[in-house]
C-alpha cells in the first residue's frame, strides 16, 4: 500500500487519543512511568503528524497545484492540533510537569478526531482560488494558529486552576489527585505567560490578515464577521492581561477569562463559518 | 504594577480616566457590543429590519444605528473613551517609568544584595584575594555577564554591576501608543481617502470611479483603460485566475501597463486598483433579411441598442444563453422607434419571422461571443502607512514586553563580618527560568576562580 498523508494523519488521531488517555492515567493514578510513556507517545505522534503534513504538501504538488497544506478547514484543524502539541511539549520541557498534558493534549486529539471523522470536513486537496493565492495566506494562518494553540493550552491551564481551587480545601496532600496539580501561583504564572504568548501571535495574525486583505481587496479592515470575532477574542484576552492589575481580580477570574476566551476562539473558527456569513466563508468545507 | 502612593488630593477626573478598571470595563464593553454587528446584518434598508425583526427592533436599530454598528455614535464613543483612557493612563505612568529607567542600580548596599532572589556569598581567607585573583575574578565576571560599571567605597568594598535591557520598560509604551497610532491612521484615511469601484469593458477608458458610499463620481486625475480581461478555471471548475491588463493614460499618453491579479493590484499616484469582480457581456451578430430584399447584419452588444433607421427599427439584446439544445440562443427585442416592440428568441441555425405592416423580416443568429467587463475596486488611503506604523510598533512593543528582560547582576567585593567576602547577586523582571540558568553558570565560573574558598 502506498503511504498516503491521510493514512498518517488518521493514525495521528489515534496516537494523540492514546497520549491524552495516558496523561489522564498518569495524573489520576500518579504513576511516573505512565507519564514518561505519555510523553514518548506524544512525541511519536508529533513526528508522524509532521510527516503526514509534509507528505500532504508534496501530494498537492503531484496533483499539479502545489500549495502549503493550510488552505481549508481540514488542513487548518490538522495544523491547529500540530501547533497545540508543539506548544505543549515546549511547556512540558521547560516546566517539567506532565500533569499539564492531561489538560492540553485532549484539545489536539479532539481537533484531529473532528478533522478525520466529521462528515462536514472534507479532506481532499483542492487547488487555491485566486483570493487565496498569496504568501500572506501562510503568514496569516501560521500566526493565527500559533495564537489559537496557545489559547487552547491556556484554557487547559485555566481548567486546572479551577479544579485545583475547588478541591484545594479538602485535598491538599501532594500525592492526591488535586494535590499533584501544580500550585495555584505556578498555574497563574504559566497561564499568564501562555496568554501573553498567544496574544502576541493573535495580534500578528490579525495584522497579517489586515495586510493581506488590503492587498487583495483594498481594505485592511471591513468588519466582516470573522474579523470582528477575532477582534472580540482579542478584547477578551486583553481583559485577561489587564485583570491582574486590578486588585481583587485574582487568578480565578483570569482562569475564567482564559476559558471564555478559548470559547470565543472556537466560535471565531467554526461558529462564524457555519452560522454567520462573510468573506471568510470559503474556510468552511 | 508598582503600587505608588495614591494621592488623596488627586484630581478625580484624572483618576477616573487613568484607571485600569475603566480599561477593563471598556474592553469587556467593546467585546460584548461588537457581537451585535455580527448577528444583525449590516448596511440593510430600514424596510429590511422592519420585515425581519419587527417594529420595536427596527426602531431600536434606527436609534442605535445598528445597521452600521461599528460607525454608530455609541460605538465610536466607546472607542474615543478607550483612547482617552490610554492617553491619560500613559501620561500618568510616564514619571514612574522615568524614575525606574533613571534609577541608579549602583546605589545599593551590600546587605541589599544579600536579600536578592539569586545570590551567592564566598568567604575568602585574608590575603588570598590579591590583585591577580581580583583581575581573574573581574575578567570572568565580564566574560560571563557582560561589561560592567564600577563603584568604589560601597560599604567599604567595591561594587560592580552589569545591567541589561533597562530600556525594555518602554516596550509597553510601544504597545499602548500603537493602538492610538492605528486609530489615528484609520481616522486620517477616512478623511482624506476614498473607496469606490469602476466597471470597465475591454477596450474602454475612464477617468473617474464611483464612490461606494454615496455613488458620487470621483475624478481620478488620469485615465485608466482595460485592454483585456482573462479568466481561467481548474479542471474541477473552481476559478484559477482573474486578470485584467490595464493601461494608465495621462492626457491621452500611455504611461504605465500592468496586469493585475486578485492579490496583485496596481498603484498609481496613491490610487490603488484591485481586481474585484468581472462580468461576461455577450455580443451577438444578427442577420435581418426583409421581404423587400434588403439584408443586413448587426452586432448587438448587451446593454446597447442598435438602430436601422431605413426600416425605422431598433434592435436590442435582452438575454443571451450560450447553450440551449446545443446551440446559443438570444432573445432579441425589435422596436419600431416609438417604444412599441416585440421580443423573440433566435436560435442559431434557425430563422425567426417577424412581420410588421406588410413587410416580413427573417432573423437569424450568425454568431455570438462574449466580451468581458472587469470590476475594479478603487482605493485611496493615505492613512494606511500610519496604520502599518502602528502595527509595527505593536508587534515590536510586544516582542520587548515578552522577551526582553531587565537584568541586573551585582558583584561586591569587600570586608564584611571580619573577613573578605565576595557577594554575587542577580535580579530579573521576567523570564526567571532562563535567568536562573545563566546565573548558575556565572556562579560556577566564579566559584572555580575562587576555588571554593
Ligand atoms: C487594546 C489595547 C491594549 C493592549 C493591547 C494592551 C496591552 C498590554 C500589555 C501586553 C500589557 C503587559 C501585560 C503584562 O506584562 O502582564 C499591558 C499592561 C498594562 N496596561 Fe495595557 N493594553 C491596552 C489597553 C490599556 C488601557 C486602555 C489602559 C488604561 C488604563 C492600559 C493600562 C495598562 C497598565 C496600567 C498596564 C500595567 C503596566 C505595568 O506592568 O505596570 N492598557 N497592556
Amino acid at each position: 500500500m502506498n503511504l498516503s498523508s491521510s493514512y498518517l494523519l488518521s493514525l495521528t488521531t489515534f496516537i494523540y487519543l492514546g497520549a491524552a488517555a495516558l496523561y489522564m492515567i498518569h495524573w489520576i493514578f500518579r504513576v511516573r512511568q505512565v507519564g514518561v510513556l505519555a510523553t514518548v507517545v506524544t512525541v511519536g505522534g508529533f513526528l508522524v503528524q509532521t510527516a503526514g503534513i509534509i507528505l500532504r504538501w508534496t501530494e498537492s504538488y503531484r496533483l499539479g497545484y502545489g500549495h502549503a497544506p493550510l488552505s481549508n478547514l481540514y488542513e487548518s484543524l490538522v495544523f491547529f492540533s500540530w501547533v497545540t502539541i508543539l506548544v505543549y511539549l515546549v511547556i512540558e520541557w521547560r516546566v517539567k510537569r506532565r500533569v499539564i498534558g492531561a489538560f492540553a493534549t485532549p484539545f489536539a486529539s479532539l481537533a484531529m478526531a473532528y478533522a478525520s471523522f466529521s462528515p462536514k470536513v472534507a479532506d481532499s486537496i483542492e487547488p487555491l482560488i485566486p483570493a487565496l493565492q498569496s504568501n500572506w495566506l501562510l503568514a496569516h494562518v501560521i500566526t493565527c494558529f500559533l495564537g489559537y494553540a496557545s489559547f487552547a493550552v491556556a484554557c487547559g491551564l485555566g481548567i486546572m486552576y479551577l479544579v485545583k481551587m475547588k478541591g484545594a480545601h479538602h485535598d491538599e496532600k501532594p500525592e492526591s489527585v488535586i494535590g499533584s496539580l501544580p500550585r495555584l501561583k505556578v498555574l497563574d504564572d504559566l497561564m499568564h505567560q501562555t496568554i501573553i504568548f498567544g496574544f502576541l501571535w493573535l495580534s500578528v495574525g490579525i495584522i497579517t490578515g489586515a495586510v493581506w486583505a488590503n492587498q487583495a481587496w483594498g481594505t485592511y479592515w471591513s468588519w466582516d464577521p470573522k474579523e470582528t470575532w477575532s477582534l472580540i477574542t482579542w478584547f477578551i484576552y486583553a481583559t485577561a492581561l489587564h485583570a491582574r492589575f486590578v486588585r481583587g481580580w485574582a487568578g480565578q477570574r483570569i482562569a475564567w477569562l482564559s476559558i471564555i476566551g478559548f470559547l470565543s476562539v472556537i466560535f471565531t473558527y467554526f461558529g462564524v463559518n457555519f452560522l454567520l456569513s462573510g468573506l471568510h466563508s470559503y474556510g468552511s468545507g | 504594577m508598582k503600587k505608588t502612593a495614591t494621592y488623596s488630593q488627586e484630581n478625580p477626573v484624572i483618576r477616573f480616566f487613568s484607571s485600569v478598571h475603566l480599561a477593563i470595563f471598556l474592553l469587556i464593553a467593546l467585546a460584548v457590543t461588537s457581537i451585535i454587528g455580527t448577528i444583525i446584518p449590516q448596511g440593510q434598508s430600514q424596510q429590511f429590519y422592519l420585515d425581519n425583526f419587527g417594529p420595536t427592533m427596527s426602531k431600536l436599530t434606527k436609534i442605535l444605528h445598528l445597521n452600521d454598528t461599528y460607525h454608530s455614535w455609541w460605538y465610536l464613543s466607546l472607542l474615543a473613551l478607550f483612547s482617552t483612557n490610554l492617553i491619560v493612563c500613559t501620561l500618568k505612568r510616564l514619571p514612574f517609568t522615568l524614575k525606574l529607567f533613571k534609577k541608579d542600580n549602583l546605589a545599593v548596599s551590600s546587605d541589599y544584595l544579600t536579600r536578592m532572589p539569586y545570590k551567592r556569598i564566598w568567604r575568602v581567607k585574608d590575603g588570598v584575594l590579591d590583585n591577580e585573583l581580583m583581575q581573574k575574578l573581574l575578567s570572568t565576571f565580564q566574560k560571563k555577564a557582560g561589561s560592567f560599571q564600577k563603584k568604589p567605597n560601597v560599604d567599604g568594598g567595591t561594587l560592580f554591576l552589569v545591567e541589561k535591557g533597562k530600556w525594555s520598560y518602554w516596550g509597553l509604551y510601544g504597545v499602548h501608543l500603537s493602538i492610538l497610532i492605528i486609530f489615528l491612521g484609520a481616522v486620517f484615511g477616512s478623511f482624506y481617502g476614498f473607496k469606490g469601484r469602476i466597471m470597465l469593458m475591454e477596450g474602454e477608458t475612464t477617468d473617474h470611479a464611483v464612490r461606494f458610499d454615496t455613488a458620487a463620481p470621483i475624478p481620478l486625475g488620469f485615465s485608466i483603460r482595460c485592454d483585456h480581461f482573462f479568466v481561467s478555471f481548474y479542471d474541477n471548475g473552481a476559478p484559477k485566475e482573474f486578470r485584467s491588463d490595464l493601461t494608465i493614460l495621462e492626457k491621452g499618453k500611455e504611461v504605465l501597463h500592468k496586469a493585475i491579479l486578485v492579490n496583485d493590484p496596481l498603484e498609481y499616484k496613491g490610487v490603488t486598483f484591485y481586481q474585484a469582480s468581472y462580468q461576461a457581456i455577450p455580443e451577438v451578430t444578427i442577420r435581418v433579411a426583409s421581404s423587400t430584399g434588403i439584408q443586413r447584419s448587426f452586432i448587438i452588444p448587451a446593454f446597447q441598442k442598435v438602430s436601422w433607421p431605413e426600416s425605422s427599427m431598433t434592435l436590442a439584446l435582452l438575454k443571451y444563453i450560450p447553450n440551449i439544445h446545443g446551440v446559443p440562443a438570444a432573445r432579441i427585442w425589435i422596436g419600431d422607434g416609438t417604444g412599441q416592440g416585440h421580443a423573440l428568441w433566435v436560435l442559431q441555425g434557425r430563422t425567426e419571422k417577424y412581420t410588421r405592416g406588410d413587410t416580413t423580416y427573417e432573423l437569424s443568429l450568425v454568431s455570438a461571443s462574449e466580451r468581458y467587463m472587469t470590476g475594479l475596486q478603487v482605493k485611496k488611503d493615505p492613512g494606511v502607512w500610519i496604520v502599518w506604523l502602528g502595527c509595527t510598533a505593536l508587534i515590536l512593543g510586544f516582542a520587548i514586553v515578552f522577551w526582553v528582560p531587565h537584568r541586573r547582576s551585582w558583584l561586591w567585593v569587600g570586608p564584611k563580618d571580619g573577613e573578605t567576602q565576595v557577594i554575587l547577586s542577580g535580579q530579573t523582571n521576567k523570564n526567571k527560568i532562563h535567568f536562573e540558568k545563566d546565573f548558575r553558570e556565572l556562579e560556577d565560573s566564579i566559584n572555580s576562580v575562587l576555588g571554593n574558598q
